[in-house]
């Protein structure tokens, strides 16, 4: 508790308490009945705003009067916007009053738009199966604005770090005011008219609730529903979601955030391009390599069955000729020559065959090096292989204290795996 | 101009040639010309990239003889 010593002067307990009611208080909207309304000849507006409960004294400067489209009314519901203020020399306090709007407007307005939504509902125009996806690769945007807005500049900035290159077409229209719905309805016409069109922006930057009325107008709807081409809507309004919003096949809440969904990101697809590249020179040495394998094991297969073969054909041959008289001897010489005639003729054969595809691999691998500004290839590779040759491509492969061979661009390395 | 749109084709294109060519079935003729086709792809998609500036179009209230809008560069 303070003692008299430091009792505080008056005004200095008005300071306090204007600060403590003053400070950090945000604008706020207030309901209430509108009681002992006064205008003085100053242009200032006083009146008191009062519910069943309490009372409020408030204060609208000249300034923000200037503004009312209807003078306030005893005893009328009205929604304030103000905060409030302490007046020193009295320990007084006002809420002080910058926007009105009667609550009958609010309670009109709220239902007409209802009534507009349940019009476009019954015509199936918010139904969530008519929302088409934006092209991922847009590159001929429209955007519907008023081009004294922030809303173009906003888009090329954003087009600029994501996606340049792409052609914005602009077309004006007041997005605020009483001809804004029709300048917004012949605008989307125009759209509609040039060619090769991926995607549409409809909006504006931000601006008060006042504002949105021609986004909330049914014109505008049925213009954004029969837009040719996908349509983005950007408002600039984070709450409030206009029937535009609704209609429209994405809502963005502001016209940068409407260029983000049109647009894609340069830097992802650069990376998906840099790893379709890796992944496809990858394909490509793996198929090498695989090819390179079986070549080798079809070339062994081959020589052992043909060799096979030859042999049992001797056996036969000399079985046969053991058995037979003498005197037959040189009709079973005329086989074992046609065979040995074979043999020659069929070993070129399985040689060109070989070769052939043996150039084909070499074809493949030289592109493969020649490209080699893209790829990775004789840059480091290794193939392991185990002792039967088989290419080891996994874990599992390596068992400790196991041996195997890397291949690498100049020869072959024998190693031991330590430990896995 | 560049055209975005046919960056799209190439990136789905060379998506479906990477997964062909991880097919070991393949036949190795075909296996040759999917990898040239990639790498031109490839080539075309990093050309594709480097390109351009944004370019801002007004569009006017007047029609061309074939029925479009007329569009002017808009000035900022």
């Amino acid at each position: 508790m303070s003692s008299t010593d430091e009792a505080w002067s008056v005004a200095r307990l008005a300071r306090v308490l204007k600060r403590r009611v003053e400070d950090d208080f945000p604008a706020t909207w207030v309901k209430g009945e509108l009681v002992g309304v006064k205008r003085y000849p100053s242009g200032h507006w006083y009146f008191s705003l009062r519910d069943d409960l309490a009372k409020v004294d408030c204060t609208m400067w000249k300034s923000a009067a200037s503004r009312l489209k209807v003078p306030l009314e005893e005893g009328t519901e009205v929604f304030l916007l103000g905060q409030p203020n302490l007046w020193e020399e009295r320990t007084s306090l006002r809420f002080n009053v910058v926007q009105v709007i009667p609550a009958a407007a609010v309670g009109a307005s709220a239902q007409a738009i209802e009534r507009i939504k349940q019009t476009l509902l019954a015509d199936g125009l918010l139904d969530p199966a008519r929302k088409r996806p934006i092209p991922p690769f847009a590159s001929r945007i429209a955007v519907v604005t008023s081009t004294a807005g922030a809303a173009v500049r906003d888009i090329i900035t954003v087009a600029n770090r994501r996606w340049p290159g792409v052609e914005l077409f602009v077309v004006n229209a007041a997005v605020q005011g009483t001809q804004a719905p029709a300048e917004i309805v012949t605008a989307l016409a125009m759209v509609a008219r040039l060619q090769a069109i991926d995607c549409c922006i409809v909006g504006r930057g931000g601006g008060g609730k006042d504002d949105l009325a021609a986004f909330n107008d049914e014109a505008v709807c049925r213009a954004i529903a029969a837009c040719p081409v996908p349509v983005i809507s950007a408002v600039g309004h984070e709450v409030d979601v206009t029937l535009a919003d609704l209609v429209a096949d994405v809502r963005a809440a502001t016209p940068s955030q409407a260029a983000e969904f049109a647009l894609p990101d340069r830097r992802d697809v650069e990376q998906r391009v840099t790893m379709l590249g890796t992944s496809l020179i990858g394909a490509a040495a793996s198929l090498v390599n695989l090819r390179q394998e079986r070549l080798g094991r079809t070339r062994e297969r081959l020589g052992t069955a043909l060799l096979e073969r030859l042999r049992r054909a001797e056996r036969r041959v000399l079985g046969v000729q053991g058995r037979l008289a003498p005197a037959l001897t040189r009709r079973v010489a005329q086989p074992q020559r046609q065979l040995a005639r074979l043999e020659g003729r069929l070993a070129p054969a399985i040689q060109r065959r070989l070769a052939r595809t043996r150039g084909d691999l070499g074809r493949l691998a030289g592109m493969l090096d020649a490209l080699s500004p893209l790829g990775v290839l004789g840059r480091g590779y290794a193939i392991p292989r185990d002792a039967e040759g088989r290419v080891l491509r996994r874990t599992a492969e390596f068992a400790p204290g196991s041996t195997f061979t890397l291949t690498v661009a100049d020869g072959i390395v024998p190693v031991r795996v330590e430990k896995s | 101009m560049t055209d975005p749109q046919s960056l799209g084709d190439d990136l789905k294109r060379l998506e479906d040639i990477v997964r062909r060519l991880e097919d070991d079935d393949l036949a190795l003729e075909s296996a040759l010309a999917l990898f040239e086709e990639g790498v031109q792809r490839l080539k075309t998609a990093q050309e594709r990239l480097a390109s351009a500036e944004t370019r801002v179009m007004q569009v006017l209230n007047e029609f061309a003889a074939d029925g479009t809008p007329k569009v002017v560069p808009l000035d900022e």
